[in-house]
């Protein structure tokens, strides 16, 4: 089982979009109660609200103008305010970006475990975008690595000018992704610098 | 003389018998003391109801208490008691007075917590423990909430100050098969055990190691202390010399005449601090009568948790003896205050023999 990072919520900053309503009240009893300062905004969140560390947001009249940031950009964790379980506000609210939803009204409840959820599936998903990025990256340096084995296996096969290339990368201490743009650089410029051996 | 209708739902039987019955005498106590002072002008008419230690009785005869006119119910011992009883509370407008420690991570708007959440019990007395007895522990519990939830903020605190876990291992409720927890402990040698376990259970865990201490010394309290934080003078009767060197921490431990336990003293003080604000104040709602001054107990507004002080104590004799003592801890259940966890100085400082 992995164990849930429980992140420092002391004094950390909930922004609520939603229309002055009892469930606003409820929203900030329940986030000052767990140490969270909480302020509410509607119709619109300021461009202060960027640097909020959770948002609470209206799902039933809600839309996307509202937002100083695209759909789906949102730099914290999102959590939806559900009156109506329409298929059509939970596909907005998912566009949005919602890690975690409340329903309202909201009462007494609900709302540690939402901040709890809201971040771990954020920060897994800001890692995983990262990652995919890095992979992507590789896999588009998959050509410039397959140009460099070329270049290498000027006398040898294809196998030991991978690992030649492999060695460059260590002693540039780059990757092979990196090393390879390197010798495609240079081998197209006539000149490959050999390792001496 | 007004008359005042105030629920009590505690179990006289099943197995935290002891606890409520303590509780329950803490609320009868004070009731009679608020009955006999003519200057309140209140004469407070107990509602009681027995869930019998049965979880599912506990919601419909709150509910009964609260149809009886009752809006204020003194009860609950068990965290899932607790969470049983909110929703009728909610629902009819009721008032809930936990005198209980517990694990932290609420805060009903129907409820008030006049015992001790997890930075006032566990957080303190881990970070006394350390420098004395060291960072490598055994941690023990129940299978159910309490236990687990402890046991996790246990296994945070001593990871953040570099210690290490070397066993978490529990037993069902009820469970006296502690041989295997005995023999782990006995071989992985622990700095200290912090002890989870509730009634039979945790009554059969600490005769076996109090054997086991008596076997061989590296297991005894001077060692591998065994400490918790629900143990009351109420268990006391029950573990006999099992219970010598035993390290708890609470609100309050028996000294002189007073209350016999936290338990007690948590269910006279809710009584208490009730009577007197209900007295000048009788169409108050909650929040209106937290907020009005007042002796007694010191309710946050924010979180219905109460300001407490943390001591640390020994059992000596038979009788616990406080070590350590800090005043007013601020409550924080949700551990999320991070400098509440920076301790003031304490007060009082004993050094252990």
């Amino acid at each position: 089982m992995r164990r849930l990072r429980v992140p420092d919520l002391g004094g950390a900053r909930a922004v609520i979009l939603h229309r002055p309503h009892p469930t606003v009240q409820a929203l900030v009893r329940q986030l000052s109660a767990i140490g969270l300062q909480a302020e509410a905004h509607w119709p619109d969140l300021p461009a202060s609200a960027l640097g909020a560390d959770f948002v609470f947001f209206d799902m039933d009249m809600g839309h996307d103008e509202q937002f100083p940031w695209k759909p789906g950009q949102a730099p914290m964790p999102m959590i939806a305010l559900i009156g109506s379980e329409a298929p059509g506000r939970v596909e907005w609210a998912l566009g949005m970006g919602a890690d975690a939803q409340l329903l309202k009204p909201v009462g007494d409840s609900g709302v540690y475990s939402a901040l709890l959820i809201a971040r771990a599936g954020f920060e897994a998903r800001r890692t995983l975008a990262t990652e995919i990025e890095g992979l992507r990256a590789r896999l588009a340096e998959r050509q410039t690595v397959v140009r460099a084995v070329t270049i290498l296996a000027a006398g040898q096969d294809d196998e030991a000018a991978y690992a030649e290339l492999r060695r460059l990368a260590m002693s540039w201490r780059v990757t092979i992704e990196e090393a390879a743009a390197r010798v495609v650089a240079n081998g197209e410029a006539g000149r490959v610098r050999r390792r001496p051996s | 003389m007004r008359r005042v209708e105030i629920g009590l739902l505690y179990s006289r039987s099943g197995s935290y018998r002891l606890l409520s019955e303590a509780c329950r005498a803490g609320a009868l106590r004070a009731i009679g003391e608020v009955n006999a002072d003519p200057d309140l002008g209140l004469r407070l008419v107990p509602v009681e109801r027995d869930p019998g230690g049965e979880a599912d009785a506990y919601a419909p005869l709150c509910a009964e208490i609260l149809a009886a006119g009752a809006r204020h119910v003194v009860g609950c011992i068990t965290s899932l008691s607790r969470k049983e009883v909110i929703p009728t509370l909610e629902r009819m407008g009721g008032i809930l007075w936990y005198a209980c420690p517990y694990e932290g991570f609420e805060a009903s708007s129907q409820v008030v917590y006049t015992h001790a959440c997890p930075n006032q019990h566990l957080v303190p007395l881990l970070r006394w423990a350390f420098p004395r007895f060291g960072r490598r522990a055994v941690l023990t519990g129940s299978n159910y909430i309490w236990g687990w939830e402890m046991n996790r903020v246990a296994r945070g605190l001593i990871g953040e100050a570099g210690g290490e876990v070397l066993a978490e291992r529990y037993l069902a409720m009820g469970d006296v098969d502690v041989g295997r927890m005995v023999a782990e402990i006995r071989a992985t040698r622990p700095d200290f055990v912090l002890n989870n376990l509730v009634g039979a259970s945790s009554h059969a865990f600490l005769e076996a190691m109090a054997r086991l201490g008596r076997e061989d010394p590296a297991f005894g309290p001077a060692h591998c202390p065994i400490l918790s934080c629900n143990l009351t003078e109420c268990e006391l009767p029950a573990l006999g010399a099992a219970a010598e060197g035993l390290i708890s921490a609470g609100p309050y431990f028996r000294d002189g005449a007073g209350a016999g336990s936290s338990f007690e003293a948590a269910a006279h003080a809710s009584v208490r601090f009730l009577a007197e604000r209900l007295s000048r104040h009788p169409e108050a709602g909650l929040d209106d009568l937290l907020a009005r001054p007042g002796g007694g107990l010191a309710i946050d507004p924010a979180t219905h948790h109460a300001t407490l002080p943390v001591l640390i104590a020994q059992v000596e004799d038979g009788v616990f003896r406080v070590r350590e003592r800090w005043e007013a801890v601020p409550p924080d259940p949700y551990l999320a205050r991070r400098d509440r966890l920076a301790l003031p100085r304490p007060q009082l400082s004993v050094v252990a023999p």
